[in-house]
């Protein structure tokens, strides 16, 4: 066998082998590597291929080899169809460069199968740095391989799933989105269509009350279609700003009454309130200014029928407060209780919790309404 | 007193073309066309002589209403207001037109929208205040909106 021809120090591991006889006499650490649980092996890289010139019991046990069969034998015997080349290359390159490593490598016993073993090789050079041998150790990690790869394969498994349910959600959201504005589109097309048909409506109408009536309706409905379209046209649906919104209504309501000779005096902080209090404030302050033009401004004592209407919104502590004031003829010739404009005045402030109030202002009229609004930033939402 | 509006519309709604006739007429200006599709608009911009086309964005054929404004834009036969429920698919640069009037709008946002159109096609810039629901196309912003209010 090769080791019989190896010089000196191989020959030093021969006689080790023979301290087996003695058993404990020896030297006592060659007889605790002979004897212990850690499989090691020593090869001669000075010899042809780098063979084994030692292995303990334990590596015999591992591997399942007789030692006969192992001595004078380069390692590779252990490597098989599954084995990683890459791992084995670097196996290759540290003995080459006379450096340590430590390497899993899947690794095969004499009876074929399989086992993981943490290889850990390092040089042992004389004191004239000579390389003398390699010395490797085996240990079979096959249980916390089997444990790696089962968390890499449960983390894998979960990864997918939850990449999965979220290609799932994006789905839903964009099927959401999709169909909210497509809601969105409907709804402002048949609030057109209302306004439409009422306007087109009152175009044939010839009695002048009915015509009336039917400006007074439209004027409703166009004020809910403003509110759609300014909450669908901000960033945030959840947000109304309500003095942006009045002032347009104000221009509108003035413009549409053809009375030019009344103006209009706005004080209005940006108050943005939530979206669901966005309809029947706008309502009730279509109402209330839709009143004061119909029935405040009448022929004065002056002959005058000019007036101003003013709109003052402000939010003193946790309130919003909506004046609307006129200086016309004042509360007596103002229609009672009795109308539907009042009415819906009334039921619509019931509904936003308000606090109203009608006062003789001489001239004219002021109505109050006063309402508790949740804090906020100043601003507004578009 | 200016010389009335041309109108074309294009608008796959009747109720709302109707509407908007009605509207176009009271206001003193004529309508000269009314398409519902993109093929019927360009039939109706090569035979007619508009100085205003109302185009919704979606038509009988599909969204096919910023087409229209192309056409109309090579054509340079007339000028594109935007009419739609759904602004947020108009293009950034509008396809040349002049602004957006956003659905629903009131009868008087209309109207003032109508005169300031008036004024800015027979005299620009406009004199009027840009009325509410009217959006300015980004090009047009810069020429008119410095002026108007």
């Amino acid at each position: 066998m090769d080791w019989k021809r190896t010089r000196e120090p191989a020959d030093a591991w021969r006689m080790t082998d023979d301290l087996h006889a003695e058993h404990g006499k020896g030297d006592p650490f060659a007889a605790a590597i002979r004897a212990t649980r850690m499989s090691m092996i020593i090869t001669d890289p000075r010899q042809q291929d780098n063979p084994i010139v030692f292995a303990n019991d334990a590596f015999l046990r591992l591997t399942g080899y007789e030692r006969d069969e192992v001595m004078g034998k380069n390692c590779r015997f252990l490597q098989g169809p599954k084995t990683d080349k890459a791992a084995v290359d670097k196996v290759r390159a540290a003995i080459e460069d006379r450096a340590d490593i430590a390497v899993d490598l899947l690794n095969y016993r004499k009876d074929g199968s399989s086992f993981w073993n943490a290889l850990y090789i390092s040089p042992v050079s004389n004191d004239k740095g000579e390389l003398q041998f390699f010395f490797a150790s085996q240990l079979d990690v096959s249980d916390r391989k089997s444990s790696e790869h089962r968390v890499k394969a449960d983390k894998d498994r979960f990864e997918k799933a939850v990449q999965e349910r979220t290609s799932e959600l994006e789905a839903a959201l964009e099927a959401q989105t999709t169909l909210l504005h497509e809601v969105d589109h409907r709804v402002k097309n048949n609030l057109q269509m209302i306004s439409s048909l009422i306007i087109m409506q009152s175009r044939t109408m010839k009695d002048e009350s009915t015509k009336q009536s039917l400006s007074t309706m439209l004027a409703r409905i166009e004020a809910l279609s403003t509110v759609h379209r300014r909450l669908y046209q901000s960033k945030d649906v959840s947000r109304f700003d309500v003095s942006d919104f009045a002032r347009d209504l104000v221009s509108d309501l003035l413009t549409a009454s053809g009375r030019s000779e009344i103006k209009s005096t706005l004080d209005l902080e940006p108050i943005v309130i939530s979206a669901e209090k966005a309809t029947p404030v706008a309502l009730m302050v279509n109402e209330l200014v839709t009143n004061a033009l119909k029935h405040a401004f009448k022929e004065k004592p002056d002959g005058t029928r000019a007036g101003r209407i003013g709109i003052k919104m402000s939010q003193p502590d946790g309130h919003f407060n909506i004046e609307v004031s006129d200086d016309g003829v004042g509360m007596a010739d103002a229609s009672g209780d009795a109308s539907f404009g009042m009415r819906l005045i009334k039921s619509l402030a019931r509904q936003l919790r308000a606090d109203i109030e009608w006062r003789d202002a001489g001239p004219g009229t002021k109505v109050i309404i006063s309402m508790p609004n949740e804090p906020q930033q100043k601003g507004n939402v578009s | 007193m200016i010389e009335p509006l041309k109108v074309l519309i294009v608008e796959d709604e009747a109720l709302l073309a109707m509407e908007l006739e009605g509207l176009v007429e009271d206001a003193g200006h004529s309508v000269v066309g009314w398409a519902t599709s993109l093929t019927e608009a360009r039939t109706m911009v090569d035979t007619t002589a508009a100085d205003i086309a109302f185009v919704d964005i979606h038509l009988t054929d599909g969204p096919t209403g910023v087409e229209v404004a192309e056409y109309i834009g090579q054509k340079k036969n007339a000028m594109v207001v935007f009419m739609t429920a759904n602004p947020k698919r108009i293009p950034d640069h509008f396809a040349g037109a002049i602004g957006v009037i956003a659905k629903p709008y009131t009868m008087n946002g209309l109207t003032s929208a109508l005169r300031y159109l008036q004024e800015g096609v027979r005299r620009p810039p406009p004199v009027s205040v840009l009325p509410s629901g009217f959006t300015l196309s980004p090009a047009f912003e810069t020429v008119w909106a410095s002026s108007g209010a």
